[in-house]
């Protein structure tokens, strides 16, 4: 990998990382703080995942955790100096598996708004 | 070396408990009942519990990013050290208020 992509990579990781602490606080004081014995009914989930602001900020909360996830394990697969055909295959796979995770999380809250 | 080891660790363990999350969310698609009930278990206080162990490691991985981060841009680096120690007590003490408030 050269240099530059690499920093690349970096950049993306802080940046997902500190919409992260946004995003996840956001998350944590809507679904836990603001709920009774801090947890929601699911009569409450439904109808805060029906407000198009609470839907699109826990989609892209969904999209960046995922992100900054796959990058993760990604740096600390990448300290074990895979062989550079090794790389391609672990970022494919990596690329597979977080877009699988957005799509399954994405399906459950499409179902529970629409149950 | 601490730092690297909590930071990976901690990032481990997260990741881990991303999908326990989404696989528990599933219960939500079975309808009122299995949710509400299933919210019984989750309120016991060993569950509650292992929000603290939660709530710690989401504080001290994104405290320890944000050093990191900084340290990144190439600031703070002679105060790298002082920081993660100031990240390691501001989330223990930070998980404790958050704990105190959510009971």
């Amino acid at each position: 990998m050269n240099i530059s992509r690499s920093r690349w990579v970096w950049l993306l990781q802080a940046a997902s990382g500190a919409a992260l602490v946004l995003l996840l606080s956001l998350h944590w004081v809507a679904q836990h703080y603001l709920a009774s014995e801090g947890l929601r009914s699911f009569v409450d989930v439904a109808a805060y995942l029906k407000q198009p602001l609470a839907f699109t900020l826990e989609i892209a909360f969904l999209i960046v955790v995922s992100l900054h996830a796959m990058l993760g394990i990604r740096a600390i697969l990448l300290d074990l100096n895979l062989k550079p055909e090794y790389q391609r295959a672990l970022d494919i796979s990596l690329w597979f598996i977080g877009i699988v995770t957005v799509l399954y999380g994405f399906q459950l809250v499409w179902q529970i708004i629409h149950l | 070396m601490l730092a690297f080891m909590i930071h990976r660790l901690s990032g481990i363990g997260l990741v881990a408990y991303l999908y326990l999350h989404l696989i528990l969310l599933n219960k939500l698609r079975q309808g009122p009942e299995a949710w509400d009930s299933f919210l019984q278990i989750m309120r016991s206080p060993s569950v509650m519990a292992s929000d603290a162990v939660l709530l710690f490691g989401i504080l001290i991985h994104g405290l320890n990013g944000l050093r990191l981060t900084l340290i990144g841009f190439g600031t703070f680096l002679p105060w790298q050290r002082v920081l993660f120690w100031f990240s390691l007590t501001i989330a223990a003490a930070l998980t404790i208020l958050g704990m105190l408030a959510m009971h």
